[in-house]
């Protein structure tokens, strides 16, 4: 009985997330797919896509031509990662044009610290899932 | 009855996914070798494969999770066991630095045969807040609330943790943390009841020895100890677990505040270090239990980070390598001991201490990503030096495996 209670909210949790409606907003084109290195100047969470949680978007300085561009990464990632100003970062990620005129890049990969954060992969669907509290997977040793 | 269930909930959960437009899904399945399932001296080897399945859905601003998951243990079936969840996601921004964040989640861990007294459905509740005190510094404060009941009551549990945490980069590509934690847990009814007949030795001394093959009356005949019987429930194989006997019965909590310091370096594009230590004390009651256990990729109900007390370093490189490939390595040491687990013989007496166990751990994990999925082979050993000989071991395990993610329509700034 309580497998079959626990089932039932599970189906009936995945029914109402499929009959959800997306908002439009850029497309992730993998043939404007661009890599720069820059310094993390603002960081901000913006309503980007209507109908969704709002996202993380940081202001980027790209090194030694001085290019502002904005970076879209995700919406769950302002509590799960930190990211400082003054920061150093890689991005990978499609450049898309936005009606303000910002250069903005969809990240795809993110490298900060020395670690590689994979937001996308290499066609553009997203990785991230949840929130902070959403750990993949199941139970293994230590902290990999 | 767990595969017949899974051929009927797969298809539905697929088509959902196919049907998830803007939505992520998401495919596991890793494979898993242990020469050590339950972490004792006495090792059990067994093989796990682990298939999971999970699709995470925005609702307007709420973000929905539901994931499934299967784990087959092909040494010992009866561990097998399916894995549900469903969770809510809230985000909300506060001024243009600031943000809460709060969750809910459900979820149900179900087992089959003799170890169903695992089996399990909870909920949990977390609220942080999270700002930017400079644009180099960080303030974060968190609670976590979780309520589980177990098919055996004895596990049942109500937990909460907080804690705070402020860090700093500098321009030296250093982060620097610190975070401070308070946690409780609260078993609601651990004990057993006292038997009718007095009891004139410790519990420990009544219990059948401990090793393999030294089962109770009520085992199965393939290895169960101490554990055969508890609860009215007995399994097979762990034989670690003991709980204690109460007239009073009622409930038993243990609380702990901790401290943690973390520095973490970036050396050029290609590596990332990170040491850390961990400070934790048992600040109120114990542990309610005699022995506790804990088995490999199990969540088991004795034992977790409310458990112990002591301290925990851990060093961590990353490699960033051609190809995209990255190499992540780790080595932990921990001195731990278990407030109220008292360390016992193999033939079941108390030794008269707390059990203690110092634990050196290192793992290492490679992951390469195509275009498509990412494959990944990690390997962990373990040295677990424990005053209670039950639980003096040493161990490795083997894991490989894909994650995928499934189209599910248009891949825009949202998908």
């Amino acid at each position: 009985m309580i497998r079959q209670l626990a089932l039932g909210a599970l189906l009936a949790g995945l029914a109402a997330g499929t009959a959800a409606a997306q908002g439009g907003g850029p497309f992730y084109n993998v043939d404007k797919e661009v890599r720069i290195e820059a310094t993390v100047r603002e960081i901000v969470l913006e309503p980007r896509y209507k109908g969704t949680a709002p996202f993380l978007v940081l202001g980027v300085e790209e090194s030694g031509t001085a290019k502002r561009f904005k970076v879209e990464v995700s919406p769950s990632w302002f509590f799960g990662q930190d990211v400082h100003g003054g920061e150093k970062v890689k991005v990978v990620g499609a450049l898309v044009e936005t009606p303000d005129g910002v250069p903005t890049i969809i990240a795809r990969e993110l490298q900060l610290r020395g670690e590689t954060f994979r937001l996308r992969d290499k066609r553009g669907f997203p990785n991230w899932q949840g929130g902070p509290q959403r750990k993949r997977g199941i139970r293994r040793f230590g902290v990999l | 009855m767990m595969i017949k269930t899974m051929r009927l909930i797969l298809p539905v959960l697929l088509l959902a996914a196919g049907a998830a437009q803007g939505g992520t899904v998401f495919l596991s399945f890793n494979q898993h070798a242990t020469p050590n399932l339950f972490q004792t001296r006495d090792a059990v080897a067994d093989r796990v494969s682990a298939f999971s399945l999970a699709v995470d859905q925005d609702l307007s601003t709420l973000s929905l999770l539901a994931d499934l998951s299967y784990s087959a243990f092909h040494e010992t079936p009866g561990l097998s066991f399916l894995s549900a969840g469903v969770g809510l996601d809230y985000l909300r921004p506060v001024g243009g630095k600031s943000a809460f964040y709060f969750a809910l989640g459900g979820t149900g861990q179900f087992y089959r045969q003799a170890y169903a007294a695992f089996s399990s459905l909870g909920v949990n509740l977390l609220g942080a807040f999270k700002t930017y005190l400079a644009p180099s510094s960080i303030l974060k404060l968190q609670w976590q609330g979780a309520y589980a009941s177990f098919n055996d009551s004895l596990f049942d549990f109500l937990s909460q943790t907080a804690s705070l945490s402020i860090d700093k980069y500098l321009p030296t590509r250093t982060t620097l943390k610190a975070e401070a934690e308070w946690g409780t847990k609260f078993f609601l009814h651990p004990f057993l009841p006292e038997p009718v007949e007095p009891l004139t030795e410790p519990v420990a001394a009544l219990a059948a020895p401990r090793g393999p093959g030294a089962g109770t009356a009520s085992g199965s005949g393939s290895g169960s100890g101490s554990g055969g019987g508890w609860g009215g429930r007995q399994y097979e194989g762990g034989y670690g677990f003991i709980p204690r006997y109460s007239s009073e019965g009622g409930g038993a909590g243990i609380g702990h505040v901790g401290l943690s310091l973390l520095a973490a370096q970036g050396l050029g594009d290609v590596v990332g270090l990170s040491v850390s230590a961990l400070k934790q004390w048992t600040v109120s009651g114990q542990n309610p239990f005699l022995s506790i256990e804990e088995f490999y990729l199990v969540q088991n109900p004795s034992a977790d980070a409310f458990s112990w007390q002591g301290h925990q370093l851990n060093a961590r490189v990353t490699l960033n390598l051609p190809w995209e490939v990255e190499l992540k390595s780790g080595y932990t040491y921990s001195d731990r001991n278990f407030p109220g687990v008292e360390s016992l013989g193999l033939d079941g007496a108390p030794l008269g201490e707390v059990r203690s166990d110092i634990r050196r751990l290192f793992e290492t994990r490679l992951e390469k990503d195509f275009r498509r999925l990412t494959v990944f082979l990690a390997y962990a050993w373990v040295d677990n030096d424990s005053n209670d000989p039950l639980f003096d071991w040493k161990s490795h395990s083997i894991m490989g495996g894909f994650e995928w993610n499934l189209p599910t329509g248009r891949k825009g700034g949202l998908s």
